[in-house]
């Protein structure tokens, strides 16, 4: 928190944007992992070079959507494998599924509060990914 | 650093905690979900069965259909198959083909049984084709070729005749991938030799298919459509080689002779 104090316009819309870039696709009834992932890695790689603000929350968003590609991938992949029954369905898969659903449900309302949040120069330091930002971002 | 992997951890098993937690709720019984899984290759099977039905004469004459259902059951119960879930239907049409439907329905026309000149010739195809079922190679097939929301679509009679009759086409007239056919093939063999039926049938249908091949006056489409044919006569040829024994006919001459006058009528 101590290292942001003052905030310009385009610092806040900056920051905000970032975590709109990974629910964006969403509005267009793509919900697909790879493409958030991609949206917010672009993000993050037209804006490495902007203020700290801005670049912090965009690899914050950038982690964050990285995780839910590694399990929504888990899911996907097992779905295939059920499609060309190499595996059969059982509970844990549906058990999977549900729990994949509740944490993209989870990040989604995260990422619609730091977008808020961040707009009002509020900073918003998500458990794990916040300590893992610090660690990554340099200013 | 220490809390930064104490979060990591703790996410990690909230994570893996919240997945088997929630594994302890029967999911399958409350969504009925074993249902909902049989019922796709069911009503795809009905759906294709009927456009058959529609557009074709179906044999009934128990003189040709009985004998062709003995076969598949000394098959079947000498591999540990169940023989009732198995649908024969017989189709009066002269190309020679066979091929199997979702939901284990097997179409044999009137132009294969004509080419086969044995019981074992007829062995081959038929468990080669049950090879297919046994594999799951028909829905699989579908799904690569049509796509899993077109098909979860058609059984709820989102599609007309003209989809129907272009996605039987692929059932009916393509081979499938290399790989599937030679898994068919190899399990055909061992389907064989568990029923003491000759191998040799099966690269004998394959022979008299890939030499009618070159003559355009003959209508044939059973893996005729597939390059490598001879390749897997040669392959079959050699798994069969010396394990033909104990070879027990299913049939008797009679019943095989009485088979094939009917069809001539």
């Amino acid at each position: 928190m101590n290292d942001f104090k003052e905030f310009k316009e385009y610092e806040l819309e900056g920051a905000s944007n970032s975590y709109l870039m990974s629910v964006v696709f969403l509005t267009f009834a793509l919900p697909l992992p790879l493409i958030n992932l991609i949206a917010t890695f672009v993000f993050y790689h037209a804006n490495k070079k902007n203020s700290y603000f801005i670049k912090w929350h965009s690899i914050q968003a950038l982690l964050s959507q990285a995780s839910l590609f590694i399990i929504n991938t888990m899911l996907f992949v097992w779905a295939v494998l059920l499609l060309f029954k190499v595996l059969t369905i059982n509970n844990y898969f549906v058990s999977l599924g549900i729990n994949v659903l509740l944490f993209n449900a989870w990040d989604f309302i995260s990422t619609i509060y730091s977008a808020i949040k961040t707009r009002k120069g509020i900073h918003v330091k998500w458990f794990f990914y916040g300590l893992l930002t610090d660690k990554i971002c340099s200013k | 650093m220490k809390k930064l992997v104490l979060q990591g951890f703790v996410l990690l098993v909230l994570f893996v905690g919240v997945w088997l937690g929630l594994s302890q709720i029967n999911w399958m019984k409350l969504f009925k979900i074993n249902t909902v899984i049989e019922e796709v290759p069911e009503k795809l099977g009905e759906m294709y069965w009927k456009f058959f039905q529609e557009h074709q004469v179906e044999v009934l004459d128990s003189t040709i259909v009985q004998p062709i259902d003995s076969l598949i059951k000394h098959i079947c119960t000498s591999n540990g198959i169940d023989p009732t879930k198995i649908k024969l239907h017989i189709l009066s049409v002269n190309e020679i083909n066979a091929f199997s439907l979702p939901d284990r329905h097997l179409v044999i026309y009137t132009g294969l049984l004509n080419a086969t000149k044995t019981e074992d010739q007829l062995c081959g195809v038929i468990s080669h084709e049950i090879a297919h079922m046994e594999r799951n190679h028909v829905m699989k097939k579908l799904i690569r070729e049509i796509g899993l929301s077109t098909l979860l679509s058609s059984t709820t009679g989102g599609y007309n005749g003209e989809f129907i009759l272009e996605s039987a086409k692929i059932l009916t007239s393509t081979a499938y991938d290399r790989e599937w056919e030679n898994e068919a093939d190899l399990k055909a063999v061992q389907y064989l030799q568990n029923a003491h039926i000759n191998v040799k049938g099966l690269s004998q249908i394959l022979e008299v298919i890939a030499a009618s091949d070159s003559d355009p006056s003959h209508s044939l489409t059973w893996l005729s459509s597939h390059p490598d044919t001879w390749e897997r006569i040669r392959l079959i040829q050699k798994l069969g080689n010396g394990k033909n024994k104990n070879l027990t006919p299913i049939l008797t001459d009679i019943t095989w002779n009485k088979m094939k006058s009917s069809l001539n009528e």
